[in-house]
C-alpha cells in the first residue's frame, strides 16, 4: 500500500511517500505564501522522485500549520502527533523529541510512538529559526555559516533578549562594542538553546533523546545542545522530514 | 477544517439566553427610569444577595471583547489582562455610552468592585475618575483566624454603602428571601451539571458557557426562568454528544471570549466541566439558610478559590474533585495574558494532576485572533493524545 504524508510547514513543505513501509521518496520545498499551492508542488515533485503518478495511491495524510489548506488530503493531523510517529519509526528508541522549525519549537514526550506530553513555545519567534534566520542577517553571514562561526568561539557573548527584534538590536549593540563576530554568533546560539532546555526541563528528559526540525541541520546547534544537555542527540538523518514521514504512517 | 459540526437536535430555550440582551436593557432602562439604582459589579466575590435586597438592579461589566481594548490602551498599560483593559475600555469610551448596545457607561450609578488582584485595583483607581465606585476588600488569607470577621465587616459595610445609595432599608426578611432565591439557582445549576456527569451529555460546554456568561448580566428571576426551562428540555431531549472530556480550568471567559472553548469543541473535544468564575466558582457552594444571614453569606462568598488567595489548596482540591466526578480526560488550564494569579498557579495545579495521572494542556491566551492557529495545532495534538 502507497500512502502519502505532507507536512504543510510556515517555512517549508515537506512530502514523503511510503510504500509497503519503507520511505520510496521524500520532497523539501520553500513554503513561500500560499500552503495549498505549496503542498500541490511538493506532492506532485515527491511522486516524481519516486517514479511514480498518482495511480495506486492510498490514503494521504496532512499535517503542520497550513494542514488545512491541503484540500486533497483525506484527513489532518498536528504535527505532534506526526513527529512522534516519524521519529518512532526511525528511532525506535526515542522517548523525547526536541523539534525547532521555522515558525515554532516544540518538545514532546513520548512512549512507542504515542504522545504523551509535550510543551509548545508561545506564539512569537523566540527561540525558533526565524530568531536564527533573524539574527544571522544582523551579523551579514548565512544561517549556515552562523553555526560554523560559532564553533570557533572561545567566549560566547551573552544575549540576554528573548525577542526576536531586541536581539536583533542587542546584535546590533554588541558590535558596536566590537565583540567578535564568533562570539556574538555563538552567543545566540546559545540563547535559542536555553529557550529549548527550559520547554525540557519542564517536561523531563528521557534518552533518547532526537532532535528534528530544520534547525536541527545545524551542526554548531546540536554540539551546543548536546554540551548543555550532557546527552549524546540522535538526529535523523533528514531531520526536516520526520512530520511528513509520522503523517504518511498514520494515513 | 473543523471536525464538529452543530448538534442535529436542536435545544430551544438556549436561544432564551442568546436572546435575552435587548430585553434586559429595556427592563434596566425601565427600572432606572422608575428611579431605581443600577450598580455594576465585575466579580463572584461581590454578593448579589444583598444588592438585590436593597431594591437595587446589577449589571455584569466584565469585558470579553477585545473592541474597547483600544481605548483602554490611552490609560492601562499594554501588559495587562485583556479582561481589565475589556472592562476598562468598554466604560470610558464614549461611543459606546449611553447607547441601547452597551449597558455600561450612563446606565450604572455605582460600581461594586473588590480588593481581588493588583491589576483591577489599580484599574479602579482610574476608572474612579468615571464612575463613583466602591472598592470592598477581601481578606486574602481566608483561612486566618480573622479573615471571615474581616469580611463580614466589609459585608456590612456594602450594607450600609447600598442603603445610602437607595434610601432603602435591607430587611432580614428582604435578605433571606434573596439568598433562597439565590441558593434556588445555585440548586438548579448542579440539577444542570448533573446531566454533564452522563456518558453523553445533553449539552455541550460552549453551550453551556454562554449559559454562565449570562448568569450575572440577567436579572436573577429571568435567569432562573430560563434555567428551568432549558433543564426541562435538556432532560427530555435525546441528544448525543461525544468526544475526549475536557474540563477547562483558569480564568474567566467573559461574554464574547469563546476563542479557546470553541476550538476545543470544534476540533472533536466534549467540555464537560469549568472550574472557573464562568463555571463552578459562580454556584457552588450554597448559603446555609440555618445560620445568621451576613455570617452566612460570608461564609459562602469566602468559599470561592480565586488565585488572588493564599493559600488556594482550596482550589487544587476542588479541580481534582471535579476530575474524578465529571469523568474528565484531560484539563485544559486556561490563563488570560498577565494574569499572574492564575498563571503562577498553574505550577501547582500541573503537579497534583500529574500525580493523579490526570493529562493538562496549557493555554494563555488574550481576546485577538493572533494566535487561534497554534491553539488548534496545542488543541488537536492534545486531543490526539487523549484519544
Amino acid at each position: 500500500m502507497i500512502s502519502i504524508g505532507i507536512d504543510s510547514g510556515a517555512a517549508t513543505t515537506k512530502a514523503v511517500v511510503l510504500c509497503e513501509n519503507k520511505i520510496t521518496g521524500y520532497a523539501i520545498i520553500p513554503t513561500g505564501f500560499d500552503f495549498r499551492k505549496a503542498g500541490e508542488a511538493a506532492y506532485q515533485e515527491v511522486l516524481s522522485k519516486s517514479g511514480m503518478d498518482e495511480t495506486g495511491i492510498g490514503k494521504i495524510l496532512a499535517t503542520g500549520y497550513g494542514r488545512s489548506s491541503i484540500g486533497f488530503a483525506d484527513k489532518t493531523i498536528s504535527e505532534i502527533t506526526a513527529h512522534a510517529r516519524g521519529v518512532c519509526y526511525l528511532i525506535p528508541a526515542a522517548h523525547t523529541i526536541i523539534d525547532i522549525g521555522g515558525q515554532d519549537s516544540k518538545v514532546i514526550s513520548m512512549e512507542n510512538g504515542k504522545v504523551v506530553d509535550f510543551l509548545m513555545n508561545d506564539r512569537c519567534a523566540a527561540g525558533t529559526g526565524k530568531f536564527l534566520e533573524y539574527t544571522a542577517k544582523a551579523l551579514e553571514i548565512s544561517l549556515d555559516e552562523l553555526g560554523t562561526l560559532a564553533q570557533l568561539s572561545k567566549n560566547p557573548a551573552k544575549i540576554s533578549s528573548m525577542c526576536t527584534v531586541f536581539a536583533e538590536s542587542e546584535v546590533v549593540s554588541l558590535r558596536a562594542q566590537q565583540v567578535k563576530k564568533e562570539d556574538i554568533a555563538a552567543g545566540l546560539i546559545e540563547s535559542i538553546i536555553q529557550r529549548t532546555i527550559v520547554m525540557v526541563k519542564k517536561l523531563g528528559i528521557k534518552p533518547d533523546v532526537a532532535f528534528v526540525g530544520g534547525v536541527a541541520k545545524n551542526p554548531g546547534i546540536v554540539k551546543t545542545l548536546e554540551k548543555v544537555l550532557d546527552i549524546k542527540i540522535k538526529l535523523p538523518e533528514e531531520p526536516q522530514i520526520t512530520g511528513a514521514l509520522g503523517a504518511a504512517l498514520l494515513a | 477544517m473543523d471536525k464538529i459540526v452543530e448538534n442535529i437536535v436542536f435545544i430551544k430555550s438556549l436561544d432564551l439566553f442568546k436572546d435575552a440582551f435587548p430585553e434586559r436593557i429595556d427592563q434596566i432602562l425601565k427600572n432606572k427610569e422608575e428611579g431605581k439604582k443600577i450598580v455594576g459589579t465585575l466579580c463572584l466575590y461581590v454578593p448579589d444577595e444583598l444588592i438585590y435586597a436593597c431594591g437595587v438592579d446589577r449589571v455584569i461589566l466584565c469585558g470579553g471583547r477585545s473592541a474597547p481594548i483600544e481605548a483602554a490602551e490611552q490609560y492601562l498599560p499594554r501588559n495587562l489582562c485583556p479582561l481589565i483593559k475589556s472592562s476598562f475600555g468598554s466604560v470610558i469610551d464614549q461611543k459606546c455610552s449611553k447607547t441601547k448596545s452597551c449597558p455600561h457607561f450612563g446606565l450604572v450609578d455605582l460600581i461594586i468592585a473588590e480588593a481581588t488582584c493588583d491589576g483591577k485595583k489599580k484599574m479602579y483607581e482610574l476608572l474612579n475618575q468615571y464612575i463613583p465606585i466602591h472598592v470592598m476588600d477581601l481578606p486574602q488569607k481566608p483561612e486566618n483566624q480573622n479573615a471571615l470577621e474581616y469580611y463580614i465587616k466589609e459585608l456590612e459595610s456594602l450594607k450600609c454603602v447600598l442603603e445610602n445609595l437607595t434610601g432603602n432599608k435591607i430587611t432580614d426578611a428582604k435578605l433571606r428571601n434573596e439568598i433562597k432565591s439565590a441558593n434556588e439557582t445555585r440548586k438548579l445549576l448542579h440539577e444542570l451539571y448533573e446531566l454533564r456527569k452522563r456518558d453523553s451529555p445533553p449539552i455541550r460546554g460552549t453551550e453551556m458557557l454562554k449559559v454562565l456568561q449570562q448568569m450575572h448580566f440577567l436579572s436573577p428571576d429571568g435567569f432562573r426562568k430560563n434555567l428551568v426551562l432549558l433543564l426541562d428540555e435538556l432532560k427530555v431531549k435525546k441528544r448525543e454528544n461525544s468526544g475526549p472530556r475536557i474540563m477547562i480550568s483558569g480564568c474567566p471567559m467573559a461574554s464574547g471570549n469563546m476563542k479557546v472553548p470553541e476550538i476545543i469543541e470544534n476540533r472533536g473535544g466534549l467540555i464537560v466541566v469549568e472550574e472557573s468564575c464562568t463555571g463552578t466558582r459562580a454556584f457552588w457552594d450554597l448559603v446555609d439558610e440555618n445560620k445568621e444571614l451576613m455570617r452566612a453569606l460570608a461564609e459562602r462568598y469566602l468559599k470561592i478559590p480565586c488565585a488572588c488567595m493564599y493559600p488556594n489548596d482550596r482550589r487544587i482540591d476542588q479541580i481534582l474533585r471535579l476530575a474524578g466526578d465529571f469523568n474528565v480526560d484531560g484539563v485544559v488550564y486556561y490563563t488570560l495574558q498577565f494574569c499572574h494569579g492564575y498563571n503562577v498557579e498553574k505550577y501547582r495545579v500541573a503537579e497534583a494532576l500529574k500525580k493523579s495521572g490526570i493529562p493538562l494542556l496549557s493555554i494563555e491566551s488574550d481576546y485577538s485572533g493572533a494566535d487561534t492557529e497554534q491553539i488548534k495545532t496545542r488543541v488537536d495534538a492534545f486531543l490526539e493524545m487523549l484519544e
